[in-house]
């Protein structure tokens, strides 16, 4: 058992961070490894294939009801393959604030003893808007150390890509916040390797892995299971094994160059997306 | 600006709940977490001389006391909780829900709280005064107007016009210490000249029905460099009631007499009245002003004669000018403490200038009463001349370790003085600042009637 790497996975909204970060998970799981997912976003539907379903009890909702003195069990579930599965919660949609949320949950977890020295990962799974300082959270205090962004050919993915890469910078200058590398759902858009390869290289990192789109991912989502644990034979499911592989060998971590909006237009010219926006399809 | 401010004159937006309780049976609701509340009062109202809890302030605020809970999930359910409690136990005939910082970043919808309350049928206005908004003297504007948007226009639909009605906007309660006074001087010299006054706030006032009246006035007077000026706007659009602009706080005869016969030709009083008034208040005002001509004869030598203002814009001008112009004084520097915004900044020097062209360059807009404090001492020293400042309790020592300057105070905090009914608005007002003034020279035992021949 190594140390523990603590990883946050941030991205725009709706590109598949929860359903990567998952599948990933199952995959690091086959290979051994004990890891935990902490969903911070108010849905909290980032441990739902590892549990098969919304059967979590949100740590904030725990804490409105039963007041801040819990046990661990209350708020951890165990999920897919020995994975920890906690679920930060947060208020309505329009009321309250959720970043505040995720910051009290978190201080929970560690008031509660929920790092132990066993576990090799933790995972984050944050909110696809990184709205205000509590998303952050994360990424503060000595938390991750870890980031990736999950991306995809798609020009607002990459703009959302290159927003976030800001905010790891500020933190990489006072902290050890370090950019692990994109990680591609892809979209099946044009070009969409050698755009996302360009786009990392800019923003001084790389590529760690591209994940192909394949309808197997929804049918296991139905099904409320990662394609590991619904398909284990499928080709998909060796494509997350695979991520994780490159994920327990990634040794480079970098202070993200965000590129202004301009380069960012100027590759997306050169991969010809902004010429034929009219064509352009999901 | 300065990054860190010392002793501010003035709080933030919440303080208006002072402006709440200043109305009879006005009840502040106040959302925000424990200790805003109790602070306000503790500086708004100790800090103004020692005017008490009153009818529902100090310990008898409510409050949500906002925690973590309301924070992460929104603090609507505990602030309706709290009005129904209030609803229940506090016996008021308005009541104003007032967001603090908190709930004013998470967006708690202070409004439609109010309005479920109001819709069934009770008095409840909301108004978000995050403190970030600005000071009291925008939260006072933000509650007054909340009020009249809310309360007021629901239940005054059609204005009736009464001719020779009033409304008065004028000094902020509480950040005035001397507003009950004050505005009391004020409706009776309204009342004077032949107006029938809405003065909306304290002892003179009839409390709700009084603001409920605002909408028939015949005309709004606006009685302040711009706090209030928002308010008079918003009544024109409303009720398309027109406003008279009077930006200096009357003080002494002069003034006062300006002040009177201008508000007479903007209602259209019959002149003889307005006149018949004047004279009578003239006539006793000259008689104590001058059985004072022997002190400033036998006490001449003594008499200081440079000015400093550290006060407000709407009693600080006022004040400053009685000085100049009635008593004769050096205008020497005046410190705007209000935070006015940037183009009112423009008025206010040109209002002082008007009044004295020595103003000219000497007009600072600071509220960081050290900043303040190290240039008066500093140009005391240079002078080594005694002066009278007008500040705050907290300019006390400035001016005794400075050849024993006079201080009178103009500006909250007052924690060394009482405060009740004094005034230093109108006529009578004039009079007491004249007393409150060379009642100075003799504060520190310096000059007593048997020891001045010796000097």
């Amino acid at each position: 058992m190594g140390e523990l790497r603590q990883i946050a996975i941030y991205g725009k909204g709706g590109i598949g961070k929860s359903t990567t970060t998952q599948n990933l998970t199952a995959g690091l799981c086959e290979h051994g490894k004990k890891v935990m997912v902490v969903g911070c976003d108010p849905k909290a539907d980032s441990t739902r294939l590892l549990l098969g379903g919304l059967a979590q009890k949100t740590v904030l909702d725990t804490i409105r009801e039963e007041g801040e003195d819990i046990s661990l069990d209350r708020i951890m579930k165990e999920g897919f393959g020995g994975t920890r599965c906690v679920e930060s919660g947060g208020p309505e949609p329009g009321v309250g604030c959720a970043g505040r949320g995720i910051i009290t949950s978190i201080n929970m977890l560690e008031n509660l003893g929920a790092y132990t020295d066993d576990l090799d990962y933790v995972f984050y799974d944050v909110l696809g808007d990184v709205v205000c300082g509590g998303f952050a959270m994360p990424i503060r205090e000595g938390k991750a150390k870890e980031i990736y962004i999950v991306a995809s050919g798609e020009m607002m993915a990459l703009y959302a890509a290159n927003n976030i890469s800001k905010g790891i910078q500020r933190y990489a200058r006072t902290g050890g916040v370090r950019l692990g590398g994109i990680i591609c759902n892809s979209r099946n858009v044009d070009r969409e390797l050698d755009l996302l390869r360009a786009f990392s290289k800019e923003l001084g990192t790389k590529l760690l892995y591209f994940v192909p789109r394949d309808n197997v991912v929804q049918h296991a989502e139905i099904h409320k299971q990662t394609v590991i644990q619904y398909k284990p034979d499928s080709n998909q499911a060796q494509e997350y094994r695979n991520l994780a592989q490159a994920v327990i060998d990634n040794q480079d971590f970098a202070i993200p160059t965000p590129m202004t909006q301009e380069r960012l237009e100027e590759i997306l010219m050169d991969y010809g997306m902004m010429d034929t926006a009219d064509d352009y399809k999901i | 600006m300065s990054s860190l401010v010392e002793q501010a004159k003035f709080t933030c937006a919440l303080g208006a709940m002072q402006t709440v309780l200043a109305i009879p049976r006005g009840i502040p609701i106040i959302h925000a977490g424990p200790g805003c509340a109790s602070r306000q009062f503790a500086f708004l109202s100790s800090g103004a001389g020692y005017q008490g809890e009153g009818y529902a302030g100090g310990g008898q605020i409510s409050c949500t006391n906002s925690s973590q809970s309301e924070v992460i999930f929104g603090g609507e359910k505990k602030l309706r909780a709290t009005v129904e409690g209030t609803l229940k136990v506090i016996d008021g005939d308005l009541y104003v829900i007032q967001s603090g910082c908190t709930a004013g970043i998470i967006g708690d919808d202070i409004g439609q709280v109010a309005a479920d309350f109001s819709e069934q049928g009770y008095p409840v206005v909301g108004v978000d005064t995050a403190g970030f908004r600005g000071n009291n003297y925008k939260g006072h504007e933000l509650v007054v107007n909340a009020i009249i948007e809310q309360y007021v226009a629901a239940q005054t639909k059609q204005a009736d016009v009464r001719q020779g009605l009033v409304n008065v906007f004028s000094v902020v309660p509480f950040q005035d210490a001397y507003w009950r006074g004050d505005l009391e001087e004020i409706k009776r010299l309204l009342t004077g000249i032949g107006l029938e006054v809405n003065i909306l706030f304290g002892n003179g006032s009839k409390g709700v029905e009084e603001w409920r009246d605002i909408p028939n006035a015949q005309f709004n007077l606006v009685l302040s460099p711009w706090v209030g000026l928002s308010t008079a706007k918003l009544l024109e659009r409303k009720y398309k009631t027109p406003y008279l602009h009077y930006p200096v706080f009357p003080v002494g005869l002069k003034e006062t007499s300006r002040f009177l016969r201008e508000v007479g030709r903007f209602a259209g009083l019959p002149k003889a009245q307005v006149e018949g008034f004047i004279q009578e208040e003239e006539k006793r005002y000259k008689s104590y002003f001058v059985s004072f001509g022997d002190l400033v004869s036998d006490f001449g030598c003594y008499l200081p004669y440079h000015l400093y203002t550290a006060a407000d814009s709407i009693y600080g001008i006022g004040a400053s000018r009685f000085l100049i112009e009635e008593l004769g004084f050096t205008p020497k520097k005046f410190y705007d403490i209000d935070a006015p915004a940037q183009k009112t900044e423009e008025d206010i020097k040109e209002i002082l200038q008007n009044i004295d062209e020595r103003y000219t360059g000497n007009v600072s807009f600071e509220y960081d009463n050290r900043i303040i404090q190290d240039e008066i001492r500093k140009e005391l020293q240079e002078e080594k001349t005694r002066a009278v400042i007008l500040g705050s309790s907290w300019d006390k020592e400035l001016a005794r370790e400075n050849f024993d300057s006079i201080l009178v105070r103009l500006s909250i905090p007052v924690t060394d003085k009482v405060i009740m009914s004094k005034s230093y608005a109108g006529y009578r007002g004039g009079l007491t600042l004249i007393e409150d003034l060379y009642s100075g020279l003799f504060d520190d035992g310096m000059i007593t009637n048997t020891t001045h021949a010796d000097h």
